[in-house]
């Protein structure tokens, strides 16, 4: 479903990702975890080809593509085939809630807009914002905003969903009903990958958690194996930081 | 010579001034309109940051904001004969540079100056709005030409309005130096009017006026543009 291999990535001379293999298969809810700046947004950036990648394989879906060697045609079916949740929603603000979906659809998906309109009622009736069809981003509260990220985003009917930190911007209050929009999600049977720092809700909806730093994979595991009784020192030094803040 | 300030006498010299007034008009309005169009272009090559076009771009801006309004001015109306002059020896074409009238090299001159100052203010509209939305335009698929001309450019406008207003009226204001290519713009009329009477205070007076309004209600009137452009922004009262 998603692969990459040897996949590398620099930014000003540093490496950020180093000589990543991963495979992902369908179904699976992964959430990476990792100290400041390990390289966790970077490595869901690359998959949404937001980022180029200095070397290697990408595979999302059915597109692979190489850095080596790539056409615009490329990078636009291999974007076809995710979509991204962003930290700071990212939500036109020149649009209606109804036409931040409704975008993609007609321009994108080249539906009729009535289509395009119902599909996108529907979404957004799905993630509870069907009473606010007609406002705009700027009059929304945060929670509201990521409720509408999530709804564009499954709009295109992704393979993979990618969430980098979808609650990390948001006032506490909403934090909780967020979260459980992407439980919801994800017991659908979505693909997803998921940075997060909620330890205990990484816990409770992840099927494989990965632990990276400093651009490296160091430990990739079920969340129970990883949280009671990890292999590496690295993943348990960064777990006991985490628990003495949460405290 | 009787009264010192002659209210009657101005108030009447009105109309024969505004006569001058579609000329004026005409040249603000034509060259603004080709200096948005070349503004779009600029900001363009430098917003995408174009190889080899970006950098003459900005040594055109810098060029342009660097030497008076009124040389630049002179340099249309000179080089570009010369310029002709130069394609007919060259390739035994037959351009009649008489032929030109002046308001054309008025309107050229003024559309390249105010454009340099629009693509600025585009250029930076453009990379105001957050870079954000561009991702989330490519997050959904959408090309960069779809992303720029359906979310990035219709916010830049709303930001764009204010600083590219001023720009306007600073346009409306450089028309008034066209008089020094021997054309009978609002300025020229007031000299011709002035020069009969002697009374150039008075006459200077009506002209004052008259830019006054116009500018005013340009201000105005693109004031309720912005407002119209960035509907989408927060309100307070909600
Ligand atoms: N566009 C960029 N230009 C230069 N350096 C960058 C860029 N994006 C990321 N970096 C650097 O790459 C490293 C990894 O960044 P990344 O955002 O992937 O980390 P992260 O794991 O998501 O961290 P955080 O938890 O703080 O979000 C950091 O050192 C960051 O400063
Ligand atoms: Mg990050």
């Amino acid at each position: 479903m998603i692969q990459l291999d040897n996949v590398s990535k620099s930014f000003e001379g540093t490496q950020v990702l180093k000589n990543i293999n991963l495979t992902i298969n369908q179904g699976e809810v992964v959430t990476l975890i990792g100290p400041s700046g390990a390289g966790k947004t970077t490595l869901l950036r690359l998959l949404n080809w937001l980022e180029v990648p200095d070397s290697g394989r990408i595979t999302v879906g059915e597109v692979t593509i190489d850095a080596s060697k790539y056409s615009k045609h490329d990078v636009r079916r291999l974007r076809g085939q995710s979509s991204m949740v962003f930290q700071h929603y990212n939500l036109f603000k020149n649009k209606t809630v109804l036409e931040n979906v409704t975008e993609s659809l007609v321009i994108v998906s080249k539906l009729k807009q009535k289509e395009a309109e119902e599909k996108a009622e529907a979404l957004l009736k799905k993630v509870g914002m069907g009473d606010k069809l007609h406002d705009y981003p700027a009059n929304l509260s945060g929670g509201q905003q990521q409720r509408v990220g999530i709804a564009r985003a499954l709009a295109v009917d992704p393979k993979v969903m990618l969430f980098d930190e979808p609650t990390s911007a948001l006032d506490p209050e909403w934090v909780g009903e967020i979260l459980h929009l992407i439980k919801q999600i994800a017991a659908q049977g979505m693909t997803m990958i998921l940075v997060s720092h909620e330890m205990r809700f990484v816990r409770s909806v992840a099927s494989r958690i990965i632990f990276l730093e400093h651009g490296e994979l160091v430990e990739d595991s079920n969340p129970k194996d990883l949280f009671e009784n990890s292999k590496s020192v690295r993943t348990q030094a960064f777990l006991q930081k985490l628990t003495y803040e949460e405290v | 010579m009787g009264k010192i300030f002659d209210p009657v006498f101005m108030i009447q010299s009105f109309p024969e001034i505004l006569k001058a007034l579609p000329i004026t008009l005409f040249i603000a309005f034509v060259s603004a309109v080709i200096g948005l169009v070349i503004a779009f272009i600029v900001s363009f090559i430098r917003y995408s940051n174009i190889r080899i076009l970006s950098p003459i771009a900005k040594a055109y801006i810098s060029f342009i904001r660097g030497t008076p309004d009124l040389v630049q001015i002179m340099l249309v109306y000179y080089g570009i004969p010369l310029f002709l002059k130069a394609i007919n020896e060259k390739f035994g074409t037959a351009f009649d540079v008489n032929g030109v009238p002046s308001i054309a090299f008025a309107i050229i001159a003024l559309a390249i100056n105010a454009g340099a100052y629009m693509s600025e203010t585009m250029r930076s509209s453009l990379l105001a709005v957050d870079s954000g939305q561009l991702e989330a335009c490519y997050s959904v698929n959408m090309t960069r030409l779809q992303a720029l001309w359906r979310v990035i450019i219709p916010q830049a406008i709303g930001i764009a309005i204010p600083p590219l207003s001023n720009t306007l009226i600073s346009l409306i204001k450089a028309t008034s130096l066209v008089f020094t290519i021997s054309i009978i713009d609002l300025m020229a009329q007031a000299k011709i009017v002035g020069s009969r009477s002697f009374r150039f205070f008075e006459i200077y007076v009506v002209v004052s006026i008259i830019y006054w309004v116009i500018c005013a209600v340009v201000a105005f009137a693109l004031s309720k543009v912005e407002v119209h452009a960035k509907r989408y922004e927060r309100k307070v009262d909600q």
